[in-house]
C-alpha cells in the first residue's frame, strides 16, 4: 500500500489557518504514507499536475487530498486520479477548509485538527477498494408538471430539441397564472397576446402530449429511468369529441365560484376556463352539479351537439416511463384573509385582491374590462393599493418578499388612470424594490404620468364609514398619521407555492421549504437542479419570480435536461449497498425502508432467501445499512470497517 | 372447551409439531417441550410455572407448520414476528392460554431448595407443603404485565382470564432507585451490573426478536463492533448495541433478564426504550398486527412542514 497526502494551501483560504507543511510533514509519519506535500492552489492545472506527477514518481496506489469540501472538487480530483493511471476511488478527500480552516482562528489548534482529519481520511483510504461504474440506458422522454409559463416554455423548448414532452397540468387548462393577467410590467404589453400563441404551439407541438386535469401521483425510479403515475381525473366530458362550442355552459342550470377570476363574477358547473383555454375543452365540476347534487338534471348531455358529455366517465391511471422530470407547478397568491383580521379579514366586500382587480382590468375578464366595486358595481374614484401583504411581515412569520408586488402594484395604478381618467390612487408601501431592467422608470411612470400617490408605512386598520372604507396608516417619512377615504382598497398579497407543493416534493424525493418553495441544489451554481438527479426546476415553484426571470429559468431547465438526455446511457455512481450474502438473515428489513424499491429477494442454492440490491436502481443512500439487524449490508466505499477505521484514527 | 391435552391433539392434526410445556421429572416444574403426535401430546401442560416464551422457536421453524401455546406475552412475540415477516400467519397455529402470573422457579428455589414441591392452587401457594405469600414469589415481568390473555389466536385452551390487570402494572421494581440517580451514578450503576456480565448471551437466545442467530454483530469480527475482553465496557457496549437494536420492536416479554444467570436488570433499560418509542410514535411492539413499526417506514406522505 503505498498512499501519498497532498495538503492544499488554497491560496490563504486554508494556509492563513493551518500550517498545510506541518500537516503533510505529520501525515508522512502515518502508516503506508510515503509521500505528502503541501500544494498552493491543487485544484489548478499545474496543481494537479504536481499530483500526477508525484503519483508517478512514488507509484502511488492510494490518494488522500486535504483541500475544500467534496461538494467542490471530488469530482475534479477523481478526474486527476484517471489521469493518473490510479482508480477514481482510491482518492478520499478531507475537508480543511470549510469544516477546519474557515471556522477556526487559531492555528495551532486548527493545524492539529487538521492533522487529525488526514489522519482519518488516511485510515479510510487504506481500507479502500477500486470501484467501478456501471452504465443503465436513459428513457428519452420527459414529464413537465404544470403547464404554467414556465412549463410552456420548457416544454416547447425540449420538443424543439426533438425530445417527446408530456405536460402534465392539474386544472383544465394549461396558461397557468399568466394567463390571468390582463397586462405585464414594465413593458404593458398584453399578457394574452404574447401567452396564447405559445399556449396553442404546445396544443400542436407533434412532440408533445398534452395531459390536462392531470396529477402525478408516485414516482418511482432514478435519474434517466422515472416510472410516473400520472391520474387523469374524470371531467364527464370526452377531450376529443368536445369542440368548445360552450353550448353546454349557456344553458347549464348550476352556478359554481370561477376560480379563473378568483371569484369575481361566477361560472356555471359545466364551463370552459376562458375562452383562449388550452385544450378548448368543457369540464364538470360535480361538487356543483345539479345531477349529482340533487341526482335530476342531465341538461349539458342532452343539448351537447357533439355528444361529448359522459357522465360514467372514470379517472384513468397511466404509468409512463421518463428520463427526466421538470418542475413548475408555479405560485398561489397568499390567503390573506385569516392573518389581517384587521384588514376586515375578508368581510368587506370592496377591499379585494391584486389578482382580482387584475381580472376587472381585463377586457375578457368578467367585467368586461370595466373597474367595479364589488359592493354595489360603481366606478371607484379612490382607489388605496397595500404593498406587502403577507410579505415581509415577520409578525405573521412571513419575512419573505414576494419580489414582484412593488412592479405590479405601479402597473395597476397606471392602468387604473387609463381606465378611470379621474381617479386617484395612493399605495402604501415599505419599500419599492424595483430591480429589474426597466424598472425603476416603470415604477417612476406610475408616480409621474398616473399621479399615484405613494405613501411610505404599514396600514393599520381598515373600516367601512359611510359607504367608503377608511384606511388607517402612516406616512413614516412625514412622521404623521394617515387617513384616506376609499372606494376600492387593493391588497397585494404575497406568494406562496402552489397548494400542494410540499406533497408533491414528498413524492419526487426533493427537499423544500417552510413556505412549500421547492429548494434547489446549489443557490448558485446549479440553480435549476434537485438534489434529486434528473428532476428540475422551473418558474416560482422554486422561489417568487416575475415572468421574464420565470421563462428564463425554464429554458435553463429545458437546456439541462437537453444535455442530460443527449446521452444514450448514464454512468451510475458505485457507491451503492451491497448485500453480505453468506451473512443475510433474510429478514428483508432493508426492502421495508428503500425509497428506491432497489432490493429484491433472491433463493440461493442452499435454499435460503437473500437479500440483493438491484444495481441500476440502488442510490447509495444507505438506508438499508442501518436498517439491517446483523450489519451485512455496507456502503461501497463507506464500509463499516472504513467508518471504525476512521473513528479509530481520530481517537487514537 | 377443552384442555391443553385435547387442544393441542386436535391442532396437530393441521400442523407439524406443536410447542408446548410437559412437566421436568426431576423438579417438578414445566419445561418447553416439542409434540409432534397425540401420543407426545399426552404429556402436555400449562401451570403457573411455564414461564418460558416459546415464540424464540418460530423464526427457526420457518419451513414447517407450527402450533404454538401462548400466553398473552408471548401473543405479543408472535405478533412482532409476524409483522417482521419471520413468521407467516397462514403457517402458524396460536393456542391461546389465559395466565394469571407466573411463578418465579428459580427464587423458590433459591429460597426453598432446588426441586421442592410447589402447589400453586386457587390463590394459594403452598412451598413444600408451607402456605406462603404468592406475591413474593411471581415473575418480575408478571408485575408489568401488559395482557393476560393473548391478543392474537386460532384456539383458546383453557379459560382465558377477560381482562387486561392493569391494577398490576407498573414499571421496573428498580425504576425509582433509577430515576432518583445522577447521569454519573447512572453510569456507574451499569458499569457495576455488567461487571458481573460472564458473556453467555443468554438474553440473545432466549429472546424471540434476537433472530439474527449465528451473524449476531456481537461476534462478528469483520468489522468489529465489540471486542472479545469480557469486561464491563465491553458488556455494556453490546447491551447498549441491543437495546438500540431492539427499538420499536421489544415486547417486554422479559426473557432476557429471566434468562440472566447473574441478575442483571435488563428490563430497566429496555422499558425505559419501549416507553420513549411509545411516547414517540405512540407505538407499542406487538400490540396489534395493523400496526406498522415505526423504524421501519419509509413515509413519503409524512408532511414535516404541514405544507399539503
Amino acid at each position: 500500500m503505498r498512499i501519498g497526502v497532498f495538503v492544499c494551501q488554497c491560496g490563504t483560504n486554508i494556509a492563513a489557518t493551518v500550517s498545510t507543511e506541518r500537516v503533510a510533514s505529520a501525515a508522512m509519519a502515518l502508516r503506508d504514507v510515503v509521500h505528502a506535500e503541501s500544494i498552493q492552489y491543487t485544484c489548478s492545472d499545474p496543481g494537479q499536475r504536481t499530483v500526477i506527477a508525484a503519483a508517478h514518481k512514488y507509484a502511488l496506489d492510494r490518494v488522500v487530498i486535504a483541500a475544500c469540501s467534496p461538494r467542490m472538487h471530488e469530482t475534479t480530483f477523481q478526474r486527476t486520479m484517471a489521469q493518473a493511471g490510479i482508480n477514481p476511488f482510491m482518492m478520499e478527500m478531507v475537508n480543511i477548509r470549510e469544516h477546519c480552516s474557515w471556522i477556526h482562528s487559531d492555528m495551532e489548534v486548527a493545524t492539529e485538527k487538521a492533522i487529525d482529519l488526514v489522519s482519518m481520511g488516511v485510515a479510510k483510504v487504506r481500507g479502500q477498494t477500486p470501484l467501478f461504474s456501471s452504465h443503465v440506458p436513459v428513457v428519452s422522454e420527459v414529464l413537465i408538471i404544470g403547464g404554467g409559463v414556465a412549463g410552456i416554455q420548457a416544454a416547447l423548448d425540449i420538443a424543439d430539441a426533438g425530445m417527446p414532452v408530456t405536460l402534465v397540468e392539474r386544472g383544465p387548462t394549461i396558461g397557468g397564472n399568466m394567463a390571468r393577467l390582463d397586462k405585464t410590467f414594465p413593458t404593458l404589453d398584453c399578457s394574452s397576446c404574447i401567452l396564447t400563441p405559445r399556449m396553442v404551439e404546445v396544443k400542436h407541438h407533434e412532440n408533445i402530449r398534452l395531459m390536462v386535469n392531470s396529477e402525478v401521483e408516485q414516482v418511482r425510479g432514478y435519474i434517466g429511468n422515472f416510472e410516473v403515475d400520472i391520474r387523469k381525473k374524470a371531467t364527464c366530458v370526452d377531450e376529443e369529441k368536445c369542440t368548445g362550442c360552450q353550448i353546454c355552459e349557456q344553458k347549464c342550470p348550476s352556478e359554481a365560484p370561477d376560480e379563473f377570476n378568483a371569484g369575481v363574477g361566477e361560472t356555471k358547473a359545466i364551463s370552459i376556463a376562458f375562452p383562449q383555454a388550452v385544450p378548448l375543452v368543457a369540464s364538470l365540476r360535480k361538487e356543483y352539479c345539479r345531477l349529482y347534487i340533487k341526482g335530476k338534471c342531465g341538461i349539458c348531455k342532452k343539448v351537447c351537439p357533439a355528444d361529448a358529455v359522459d357522465y360514467e366517465q372514470e379517472d384513468e391511471l397511466h404509468t409512463e416511463k421518463f428520463g427526466a422530470i421538470v418542475v413548475a407547478t408555479g405560485y398561489e397568491l397568499f390567503d390573506w384573509r385569516q392573518a389581517y383580521p384587521h384588514y376586515g379579514g375578508g368581510l368587506y366586500p370592496d377591499v379585494i385582491t391584486s389578482i382580482q382587480y387584475e381580472r376587472m382590468l381585463s377586457a375578457s375578464g368578467p367585467t368586461g374590462g370595466h373597474i367595479q366595486r364589488p359592493s354595489d358595481g360603481a366606478e371607484p374614484k379612490e382607489i388605496v393599493f397595500l404593498s406587502c401583504v403577507g410579505s415581509r411581515d415577520e409578525s405573521i412569520g412571513r419575512p419573505l418578499c414576494c419580489k414582484v408586488g412593488c412592479m405590479y402594484i405601479a402597473k395597476q395604478a397606471i392602468l387604473t388612470r387609463e381606465h378611470i381618467p379621474d381617479s386617484r390612487t395612493y399605495v402604501f408601501y415599505m419599500d419599492v424594490r424595483a430591480g429589474g431592467k426597466g424598472y425603476d422608470e416603470f415604477y417612476r411612470r406610475a408616480q409621474k404620468e398616473a399621479g399615484a400617490v405613494y405613501l411610505r408605512g404599514r396600514v393599520g386598520k381598515i373600516y367601512p364609514r359611510g359607504g367608503k372604507l377608511v384606511v388607517m396608516g402612516a406616512d413614516t417619512l412625514v412622521g404623521e398619521n394617515v387617513e384616506v377615504e376609499a372606494d376600492l382598497v387593493v391588497l397585494a398579497t404575497g406568494i406562496d407555492a402552489a397548494a400542494g407543493a410540499g406533497s408533491l416534493a414528498q413524492r419526487l424525493n426533493i427537499p423544500y421549504d417552510q413556505y412549500g418553495f421547492l429548494s434547489e441544489s446549489h443557490p448558485k451554481l446549479r440553480p435549476v437542479e434537485t438534489t434529486t438527479g434528473g428532476i428540475f426546476l422551473a418558474g416560482a415553484c422554486q422561489g417568487p419570480k416575475d415572468i421574464p426571470e420565470t421563462v428564463a429559468q425554464a429554458s435553463a431547465a429545458a437546456a439541462k435536461v437537453i444535455v442530460l438526455l443527449s446521452h444514450d446511457e448514464l454512468e451510475t455512481s458505485p457507491m451503492i449497498a451491497e448485500v453480505n450474502h453468506m451473512r443475510c438473515i433474510g429478514c428483508f428489513k432493508c426492502r421495508e425502508v428503500c425509497p428506491y424499491h432497489a432490493i429484491e429477494e433472491q433463493g440461493l442454492r442452499d435454499g435460503r432467501r437473500v437479500a440483493v440490491v438491484i444495481e441500476s436502481l440502488c442510490q447509495g443512500c444507505g438506508l438499508c445499512t442501518v436498517a439491517c439487524p446483523p450489519s451485512v449490508i455496507s456502503l461501497r466505499g463507506y464500509t463499516d470497517n472504513q467508518l471504525i477505521e476512521e473513528v479509530t484514527a481520530v481517537l487514537r | 372447551m377443552n384442555g391443553i391435552v385435547d387442544t393441542i391433539k386436535n391442532v396437530l392434526k393441521e400442523t407439524d409439531l406443536v410447542l408446548g410445556w410437559t412437566t421436568d421429572p426431576v423438579t417438578g416444574v414445566a419445561t418447553p417441550a416439542r409434540f409432534h403426535d397425540e401420543k407426545e401430546a399426552e404429556q402436555a401442560v400449562f401451570d403457573s410455572t411455564c414461564a418460558h416464551n416459546l415464540a424464540v422457536h418460530l423464526p427457526r421453524l420457518k419451513d414447517s407448520r407450527v402450533g404454538i401455546v401462548a400466553k398473552g406475552c408471548d401473543a405479543r412475540s408472535v405478533i412482532e414476528l409476524i409483522i417482521e415477516h419471520e413468521v407467516q400467519r397462514e403457517q402458524l397455529a396460536v393456542i391461546g392460554v389465559g395466565c394469571g402470573s407466573l411463578l418465579d422457579v428459580k427464587k423458590i428455589w433459591r429460597r426453598y431448595g432446588y426441586g421442592v414441591a410447589i402447589k400453586d392452587r386457587d390463590d394459594s401457594l403452598l412451598i413444600g407443603g408451607e402456605q406462603v405469600n404468592r406475591d413474593e414469589f411471581i415473575q418480575r415481568k408478571c408485575h408489568g404485565c401488559l395482557e393476560a390473555d393473548p391478543d392474537i389466536y386460532d384456539v383458546i385452551a383453557g379459560e382465558v382470564t377477560g381482562e387486561i390487570p392493569t391494577d398490576t402494572v407498573r414499571p421496573h421494581p428498580l425504576h425509582d432507585m433509577f430515576v432518583s440517580l445522577t447521569p454519573a451514578e447512572r453510569r456507574s450503576f451499569w458499569r457495576e451490573q455488567f461487571s458481573r456480565c460472564i458473556r453467555c448471551y443468554a438474553c440473545r437466545e432466549v429472546c424471540p426478536m434476537c433472530f439474527c442467530r449465528d451473524v449476531c454483530i456481537m461476534q462478528t469480527q469483520i468489522p468489529r463492533w465489540a471486542g472479545g475482553a469480557v469486561d464491563a465496557k465491553q458488556s455494556e457496549m453490546i447491551q447498549l448495541i441491543r437495546v438500540n437494536h431492539l427499538a420499536g420492536r421489544c415486547t417486554g416479554c422479559g426473557e432476557c433478564e429471566r434468562a440472566c444467570p447473574v441478575g442483571i436488570p435488563l428490563m430497566l433499560l429496555l422499558d425505559e426504550q419501549n416507553h420513549a418509542i411509545e411516547e414517540m410514535f405512540a407505538y407499542g411492539a406487538g400490540a396489534s398486527l395493523k400496526a406498522r413499526p415505526p423504524l421501519l417506514v419509509f413515509d413519503v406522505n409524512k408532511d414535516i412542514w404541514g405544507k399539503g
